[in-house]
């Protein structure tokens, strides 16, 4: 396999650093949307890469790399969690813990907490909150947010990426969204602007 | 097509003649009716026609305009914070070097 790869002509070496390395931040801040946490989302961006260039003739040129490297990276992701989460079964079984286990896939909630407007420290910049706010979105709320608001991905991209159907897309937009508005509102009007959301 | 010309001239002629009319139906919709296409236009998720008539409305509507601004600064507001948040530097070269174990070359 090493060997075949390493004998690709020049110009797939090319078109993989034309097209896919710059998706690098992309493919990041998806990852870490995806695994929430740093570490193992930096393990996720490499795997996904690797994977990438063994699967480049699978890639057609000019379609929408970064869609397709997102792609990869949620396939190995859940991948990853269903082996845990089997793992763990296992040993939930072995040991006769009682205890659940985790969920996981792409409709499990990650436990959060929204911050209510009161306690939004009106001193940060609004970037700073925003980016906070992202974060402590559950899961499947701050991965419509970024791929749709961030990367610029269509509803139909969305909808086929996460396996949902595309209302869903359009609901879970509408309300993460609403939750970044309050935030942004916030900042704004404690600025003087006026705002009619 | 001569209706996407017409909407177009009309968009024109009327940004430099924002109205204040509370009865105006620029590009033919209530304000009502541009405020929910609002999140699909800005998204670009409206067929043609529908994204011209809603786009008149908004930049032209006295009453709808100052929603379509909030709007477009709040999205510029999220994408910006969100792209801050950038891979580590180290991490493409540690990508570049996995790669390189698997026979790709950087041109």
């Amino acid at each position: 396999m090493k060997e075949s790869m390493s004998m690709r002509p020049a110009d797939q070496h090319q078109a993989f650093s034309r097209e896919a390395l710059p998706e690098l931040d992309s493919v990041h801040r998806f990852a870490l949307r995806l695994a929430g946490d740093p570490s193992r989302a930096e393990d996720l961006v490499q795997e996904t890469f690797l994977r990438a260039w063994e699967s480049w003739e699978q890639y057609e040129p000019g379609t929408n790399c970064r869609s397709w490297l997102f792609t990869i990276c949620r396939n190995l992701f859940f991948k990853e969690e269903e082996t845990s989460r089997r793992r763990r079964a296992l040993m939930d079984r072995e040991t006769d813990l009682t205890a659940g286990s985790e969920p996981s896939g792409p409709e499990s909630v990650l436990p959060t907490r929204f911050r209510r407007p009161d306690e939004i420290v009106f001193e940060d910049s609004v970037d700073d909150v925003l980016l906070e706010e992202i974060r402590a979105l559950p899961r499947e709320f701050s991965m419509v947010v970024m791929l749709s608001d961030v990367e610029g991905l269509t509803y139909r991209e969305v909808a086929d990426l996460l396996e949902v159907p595309v209302g869903t897309v359009r609901s879970r937009l509408s309300r993460a969204r609403a939750r970044l508005r309050e935030t942004f509102a916030s900042h704004a009007e404690a600025r003087g602007w006026a705002v009619a959301v | 097509m001569n209706w996407v010309r017409e909407l177009r001239r009309l968009l024109k002629e009327a940004r430099g003649k924002r109205t204040d009319d509370p009865d105006g139906l620029e590009g033919g919709l209530t304000c009502q009716e541009a405020a929910d296409h609002l999140q699909e236009w800005l998204d670009s998720e409206l067929d043609e026609e529908m994204a011209a008539r809603v786009g008149v409305h908004l930049e032209t509507c006295a009453r709808c305009y100052p929603r379509l601004a909030f709007e477009r600064a709040f999205r510029e507001a999220v994408e910006r914070a969100a792209r801050a948040e950038k891979a580590p530097p180290d991490l493409k070269a540690r990508v570049l070097q996995a790669l390189e174990s698997e026979g790709y070359r950087e041109e």
